[in-house]
Formats: C-alpha cells, sequence, structure tokens
C-alpha cells in the first residue's frame, strides 16, 4: 500500500518539472536557442509569489495567473532586448550569454529579496493532508496534480485547436517557410517566448513551496530541468511530460527503496535514455538542422 | 575674544594635522574569511554584525594598535577560493589573525597556508571533529565540534525513553561523521537504530524519505544536517507528510532549527528539540544584554544565531589576546599559547578554551521549537555545564 502514495508524491513531484522544463523545450526545440537563463524565470515567478503574498494579500488562485502573466511580460522583455539578437549565434555563445544571465539573476534575487530562504504563505486549504481510503494525501500535492492537469490540457488544447498553435507549429516545423508564407514569426517568437517563461514562472511559483525559495534556486533546478528536456526530447511537449513525470516518480521511488543511492536515479535514467535514444523520447518530426 | 578662539581652534587644527604622523598608531590587520555570497551569504553577514557590535563596545584601538578588518569571500564550502583569499589577505593585506574560515573543507585547505605563514585562525563555522589543532597548531575554533553536540544528544534521547531511531543526515563528510558517533554512543546507551537514512546534499524532495519513516515508525527522528536549505525543506517535507503531527518525535543537533532559517520554517518547526551551544533565548543577562543590543543595532535582521556568538568570542579572543601582548611586535605563537586554556564570559555562557583540541569547552543547551509573541523561538529546557569537545 505504500506503493500509492508514493506514486501520488512522484507524480505532483513531476508536474513541477513539467511546468518549469516545458517552456524550455520549446525554445530549444523551435527556435534553437539554449535558453540556461529560463531557470531564473522560474525563480523570479517564485519571488513574485512571495512578494504578492506579503505585500498586497492578493489570493493564492488569483496570484497564479497573475505570477504567469508577470513573468510572461518579462520573458519578453528579456527576449525583445537581448535574446533575439543571439538566435543565429553558435550554441557556445547562447550557453555563455545565458549562463551569465543566469548568475546576475542570482545576484539580483540576492540583492533585492536576501540570501535568505522565503517561506511561501499558503491558504489554510492547502495546507494538511487529506486521509482517502485508509492513506493521507498532501493537499497541496493534489493541488498540484490537478493544477498540472489543467496546464497540460491548456497547452494542448492552445497548440493543437488554435490558429495560434497551428503558427508556432508551423514556426517550429520551418521557419523560412513559415516566414515566407506571410506569418510573422518574430512576433510568434516572442510570444512563445513570453508564454514558456510565463509557464516556468508558474512553476518556479509552484515550487517555492516545495523545494524552497532563495536566489540559488536557479542552479538548484537547472540540472533537472536539462535532464528532463534532453530525455523528452527538444522541442516535444508529450516527451517533456512524460520524461517530467518519470523523473519525478523514479526519484521518489528510488529514495524510498534505494535510500543510499536514491539520489543518484534521475542521473542513472538520463545515462540510459540517452544511450537508448539520443535524441529522447520523443524524436521531432520533419527536424532539420 | 571671538577672533582669538577662531584663532586658536586654527592653530589647534593644524598642530593636530602636524602631529598626526607622529602619533599614528599602528594598525593591526584582522582577515575575515567568511560566506558573503551564495548560499550561506547569511553567516557572513551575521558575523559581520557581531563584529561590528563589538567592535563598538570595546573600541576599535587595543593595547594601542588600531584594528582594521579585511573581509574576503570564501563563497562557500570551496576550498580553493578559500587558501586564495586567505594566502592574499596575509601576503598582500599583511592580516595577522584570520577570523574563519566556515566549512571543513575551507578549514582542511587553509591549514598548510597557516602553519607555512604561522598566522593564527578562529574557526567560525565548521563542526568536524579532528580538524582545529589536529590540522594545525594555529587553529582554534568558537564553533562546536559535532562529538561534543552529538556524544550528550544521544545518551540524552535514550534517557528521555526514544528506544528507536531513525538517523537521518546528509551524506557529506561532517554527517557520516555525525552518524558514526550518535549510533555508537546511542545504541551503547541500549538504543536501536532502526535506520540510517543519508541524503544527498542537493535533493529537494524528501517525500520518499518521509514514507520510509513513516513505514519504520520509530520512537524519535534523529537529524544532522548542515545549515541552510537542507533542514529547511527536511522540516518542511517532515510537515507536510503529517509526521509532526504523529507519536514520533523530532531532534538533531541546533543547525536543524537554527535562528537563520527559523522564520522561513515557520511552524513546520514546532516540536523540534535539539541540542546547541548557544541558545539565543537562554535567561543569562549576558545573553539578554547582547540580544537587546544586537536587536537595536541591526533590527534583528538577520535573527541573532550561533554565527553572531561564534564571531564575538573569536574577536573577544584577538582582544585579550593582543592586551597580553601590549608593546611587544605580534607574536603568533604566544597568541596561540595565551589562548589555550584561558576562560571567557561570553553570550553563550561560560567558555573555556581546551589546550588539547583548540575548540571550547562550553555548555550544551536543549532546546525545544515553540511559538512565543508570535515567532518560533527554541526554548531551552536542560543545560548539560561544561561538555568537553
Amino acid at each position: 500500500m505504500t506503493l500509492i502514495p508514493l506514486l501520488f508524491n512522484g507524480l505532483s513531484y513531476g508536474v513541477l518539472f513539467f511546468c518549469m522544463a516545458v517552456g524550455l523545450t520549446v525554445t530549444m526545440g523551435m527556435m534553437r536557442f539554449t535558453n540556461l537563463a529560463h531557470v531564473s524565470l522560474c525563480m523570479l515567478g517564485g519571488y513574485f509569489l512571495v512578494q504578492l503574498t506579503a505585500v498586497w494579500s492578493v489570493p493564492f488562485l488569483v496570484m497564479l495567473p497573475l505570477v504567469f502573466v508577470l513573468t510572461a511580460a518579462l520573458s519578453a522583455a528579456l527576449e525583445v532586448a537581448v535574446l533575439r539578437h543571439f538566435y543565429r549565434s553558435d550554441q557556445l555563445s547562447q550557453v555563455l550569454l545565458t549562463i551569465g544571465l543566469l548568475y546576475m539573476s542570482i545576484t539580483a534575487a540576492a540583492w533585492f529579496w536576501g540570501p535568505s530562504y522565503k517561506a511561501v504563505q499558503l491558504p489554510q486549504w492547502l495546507v494538511g493532508q487529506v486521509e482517502f481510503a485508509g492513506m493521507s494525501f498532501e493537499r497541496y500535492r493534489t493541488f498540484l496534480l490537478v493544477a498540472g492537469a489543467a496546464i497540460t490540457a491548456a497547452i494542448f488544447y492552445g497548440l493543437e485547436r488554435t490558429s495560434f498553435g497551428a503558427t508556432v507549429r508551423a514556426c517550429v516545423d520551418n521557419q523560412r517557410v513559415a516566414a515566407a508564407s506571410g506569418l510573422n514569426t518574430s512576433l510568434v517568437y516572442t510570444l512563445t517566448f513570453a508564454i514558456g517563461g510565463g509557464l516556468g514562472g508558474l512553476g518556479g511559483a509552484l515550487s517555492a513551496n516545495m523545494i524552497g525559495l532563495d536566489p540559488n534556486f536557479p542552479l538548484r533546478t537547472l540540472v533537472y530541468v536539462l535532464i528532463i528536456v534532453s530525455v523528452g526530447g527538444m522541442g516535444s511537449i508529450m516527451g517533456t511530460l512524460a520524461a517530467a513525470m518519470l523523473v519525478g516518480v523514479l526519484d521518489v521511488l528510488g529514495k524510498y527503496y534505494l535510500p543510499s543511492y536514491g539520489g543518484m536515479m534521475i542521473y542513472l535514467i538520463a545515462i540510459g535514455v540517452l544511450i537508448w535514444r539520443p535524441e529522447g523520447f520523443f524524436r521531432m518530426k520533419g527536424q532539420h538542422a | 575674544m571671538k577672533r582669538s578662539l577662531t584663532a586658536l581652534a586654527a592653530a589647534g587644527f593644524i598642530a593636530g594635522i602636524g602631529m598626526a604622523p607622529a602619533i599614528a598608531q599602528e594598525e593591526f590587520k584582522i582577515g575575515v574569511l567568511m560566506s558573503y555570497s551564495g548560499i550561506s551569504a547569511t553567516i557572513g553577514a551575521s558575523v559581520d554584525e557581531a563584529l561590528a557590535h563589538y567592535m563598538e563596545e570595546h573600541g576599535d584601538v587595543v593595547a594601542g594598535r588600531k584594528i582594521v578588518l579585511v573581509r574576503r569571500d570564501t563563497t562557500g564550502p570551496n576550498p580553493e577560493v578559500s587558501r586564495r583569499a586567505a594566502i592574499e589577505l596575509i601576503t598582500r593585506e599583511k592580516v595577522n589573525v584570520i577570523i574563519g574560515p566556515d566549512y571543513t573543507p575551507n578549514v582542511l585547505g587553509l591549514a598548510p597556508v597557516l602553519n607555512e605563514m604561522k598566522t593564527p585562525a578562529i574557526i567560525t563555522g565548521a563542526a568536524s571533529d579532528g580538524i582545529v589543532q589536529a590540522q594545525s597548531p594555529y587553529y582554534l575554533r568558537t564553533f562546536y565540534s559535532v562529538s561534543q553536540n552529538i556524544k550528550p544528544l544521544a545518551k540524552w534521547a535514550y534517557d528521555e525513553g526514544f528506544k528507536t531511531i531513525v538517523h537521518v543526515t546528509a551524506d557529506y563528510g561532517s554527517g557520516i561523521n555525525a552518524e558514526e558517533v550518535f549510533k555508537a554512543t546511542y545504541e551503547e546507551a541500549g538504543g536501536k537504530i532502526v535506520e540510517a537514512i543519508r541524503v544527498p546534499l542537493r535533493s529537494p524532495e524528501f517525500s520518499g524519505y518521509m514514507q520510509r519513516i513513516k513505514d519504520a515508525n520509530p520512537d524519535a527522528v534523529m537529524v544532522y544536517m548542515p545549515l541552510g536549505e537542507l533542514p529547511l525543506m527536511f522540516l518542511k517535507a517532515y510537515s507536510d507528510a503529517g509526521l509532526n503531527k504523529s507519536d514520533i518525535k523530532l531532534i538533531g543537533v541546533g543547525d536543524l532549527t537554527d535562528e537563520t532559517i527559523l522564520d522561513a520554517a515557520g511552524d513546520t518547526a514546532l516540536g523540534a528539540m535539539t541540542a546547541a551551544v548557544y541558545s539565543p533565548s537562554d535567561p543569562s543577562p549576558e545573553n539578554q544584554a547582547f540580544i537587546k543590543v544586537q536587536d537595536e543595532k541591526f533590527g534583528g535582521e538577520p535573527r541573532v544565531s550561533l554565527s553572531h556568538v561564534a564571531g564575538w568570542d573569536a574577536i573577544n579572543i584577538i582582544y585579550e589576546g593582543l592586551k597580553a601582548q601590549e608593546g611587544k611586535p605580534f607574536d603568533p605563537d604566544a597568541f596561540i599559547a595565551f589562548a589555550k586554556g584561558r576562560e571567557f564570559t561570553s553570550p553563550r555562557g561560560p567558555i573555556k578554551v581546551d589546550p588539547e583540541t583548540g575548540d571550547l569547552i562550553q555548555n550544551l543547551y536543549f532546546r525545544k521549537a515553540e511559538k512565543v509573541d508570535g515567532e518560533v523561538r527554541n526554548i531551552p529546557f536542560h543545560v548539560v555545564p561544561a561538555v568537553v569537545p
């Protein structure tokens, strides 16, 4: 009977990773842009949440969309001001640029919010456990699963059923043809980037309560997010979802069944999957160099 | 009248300028080697506050020497950076004594430098056993040693009626050291460790471990973790899993509920019983006076913690050591010899520098995290006096 709570904990953990990684997988897959500073946006989402609760005491459920909008706006600004000038650079320059931004964000966060951990004030209805079939489940994790399902549904609906989604897919498949057909690709890029950043901020805000929020947040999460993106396959949302859930579940299971080696589990999965399928779970269709 | 006064003042002023070089005091430089950035920047900030507080109270001139602090950042557990910073402090800045470093790896990395340059250093933040005098004759420590804290804690836990324990520590040198010491003492007393969990240092997700604790259902959970994110995440996961409402008691070394993380931990820390060499809630007059000035000067941010007191005691030893060498050029060997065996009064209670290990012989406070005046505090309920390192 311990397996069910473990799976529950693992899946809710996976939701956090999915939210944080999905924006990165889109920018890496679609724009071929390696944006390591994506995790900084996640951290900022967390700090926005703390700031909004502490200063304006906005209700939690109103706050999450607000965090999304704020981080999305910030991502768009970042894309327009800095990142878009480097789309044509080689990957090493992109990595150096964005890792620099990441370190800047760490120092900036320490300056604004201080170096210590910030606690997230949750509404009472998200604190504690619920009993179900003789097992206790954390309310916050239940909420994470519901929120995760809603976010996933929204992403898939947006990509598959809306004309903006069709435009994004067109740009992912072949940017030059899309531009030649009259699509404003640079606007699509900015918007996609904003949405990816916004989702990251939302993921960061949701994880702040579970994995802690301090200026070092980006460095702590970067490895996990990169593993999920590469295991899932760059540009594949389905793959990112699968990889995030797999990493979340196996991390929790590993820590339970093999407490001495549990921390190594995710690295072993990453190595295994990448040997088996170097492109990740889901190879992108029609990928071009 | 007025004019003559002005003239007199001017003359005095000019004379003052002229005299200045003649009476210029010899400088005595203290290097402060702490984490000022990164995960433990709070430690540097805390030590700085304590040093500023001490120097304001005791003046910045000791035995005719003007005290000057020179700060360097270790950036966290980073022996390469600390070593470079220490060499720079000693050779370029010509510091006579160092306060710091923090973290065991930094302490180990620095030892050869101190031996070669004959520069005393007072460690304020690394707890491993056998890293003080055993590493360098120039090391002293105003922190605590793992054994000093854990041996009495293990005995107390057994006497308190905890017959089975799950031991949780972080998977690093000091953590394994702590686990061995606890296990030996506790099992000798008659208790049983039903499970020993070592969590990775960078592991933000604890729910798997919590399930293990639930299944083992011990009398108590004993936690030893380095100051910072891990204890915070542990407390969070522990209460999220509902374990803080179960019959299982949570015990640990003071870092688990250190004042630097207590505000962030909030209610999740309530009920945790920890053993620490300092307790800010201790009612002794020295401590209360210390806390009062700290809060007035710095607004209580970060909260007064062991790091503050470790910095305070370190500079106190330096001041006293300098007074003993009044009028003579600074002799590092005589300084260490002076400090050994000496007794001081500290906000943490009476302390004595153990001549053998270079550690402090000091009180160990058992505290319980409780909510007082709307904030969580460690309230002492039991004291073991003069614990040897």
